[in-house]
């Protein structure tokens, strides 16, 4: 594994959550396009982020609770149950 | 109803847009049904009570996430949950590295094929639910909301590189358990994480 190889590993996260500037984005992005075993953990822990997300929002929140909160915007609240 | 009392109550009824977000983050870290309806309420109306505290323009979803990891971290101090103690840091892990490691065709599958398909189903929710308290709100807000970590940071009054530090072990215990959930042999490492 070369130093390249090593730096973007380390950026990985912060590249895949969006958190890197431009300059370090180019930098990874470059790499990326450049060296395929990189490419394939890249690919793997963007989809494993994107599973966690798809995976949790399957819960809505109950339609009675919809409800209480729409009347806590309209009147005046009762305690909570 | 004057003007503002009209104002002010459209104004919070946007915050009802952000409802399925805050459940669904509520359900993770109180883990029962009934008790993440119970904290929604109460986020509700601690923010319906502070409603005038909010500035219109910024950002509702975060301040809302605030009041609700504010009223969770208090429940908590006043009734603890005993939880599991986590493996320590130890060796890094990622399903990915261990797959290779063990010459499986990692580039051949997702880790929805890897995890999901031979599940039996929700284990990304128990896993992350099986996480301590602390990483699991990290990896909430921002692998399920998309919180941004300087939101993070400001959501839960704890320091960008905390917010970054509990993310990477939130991560690799989260993989930790998918990875022996999917009923893979489990390694030397592991065996040793649970002692």
């Amino acid at each position: 594994m070369g130093d390249h190889c090593e730096q973007t590993m380390r950026r990985l996260s912060t590249y895949i959550d969006r958190e890197l500037n431009e300059a370090e984005v180019r930098k990874v992005k470059a790499h990326l396009d450049d060296c395929p075993p990189c490419e394939q953990v890249f690919d793997f822990q963007a989809e494993m982020k994107r599973l966690v997300r798809k995976e949790c929002c399957t819960d809505d929140a109950p339609s009675r609770l919809r409800a209480w909160v729409r009347q806590l915007a309209t009147e005046k609240p009762k305690p909570a149950k | 109803m004057d003007q503002r009392g009209v104002g002010m109550s459209s104004d919070f009824s946007l915050f009802e847009r952000h409802l399925d977000a805050l459940y669904r983050s509520a359900l993770r870290l109180t883990r029962k049904p009934e008790d993440a309806e119970d904290l929604v309420q109460e986020t509700y109306l601690r923010a319906y009570r502070y409603r005038n505290r909010f500035k219109p323009g910024t950002n509702e979803k975060a301040w809302l996430f605030t009041i609700m990891t504010n009223v969770f971290r208090n429940r908590l101090r006043q009734r603890p949950v005993p939880e599991d103690p986590i493996d320590q840091p130890g060796a890094d892990f990622s399903i990915y590295e261990q797959m290779r490691r063990e010459g499986l065709p990692v580039h051949l599958m997702s880790p929805e094929e890897i995890i999901v398909d031979r599940g039996f189903g929700g284990e990304v929710k128990r896993a992350l639910e099986e996480l301590p308290v602390p990483m699991r709100m990290v990896v909430v807000l921002v692998d399920v909301e998309d919180f941004s970590y300087k939101e993070v940071a400001s959501i839960l009054g704890i320091k960008i590189g905390t917010v970054m530090s509990r993310l990477h072990r939130g991560r690799q215990a989260l993989q930790k358990k998918l990875w022996e959930y999917s009923g893979r042999p489990k390694t030397p490492s592991l065996a040793v994480g649970a002692r």
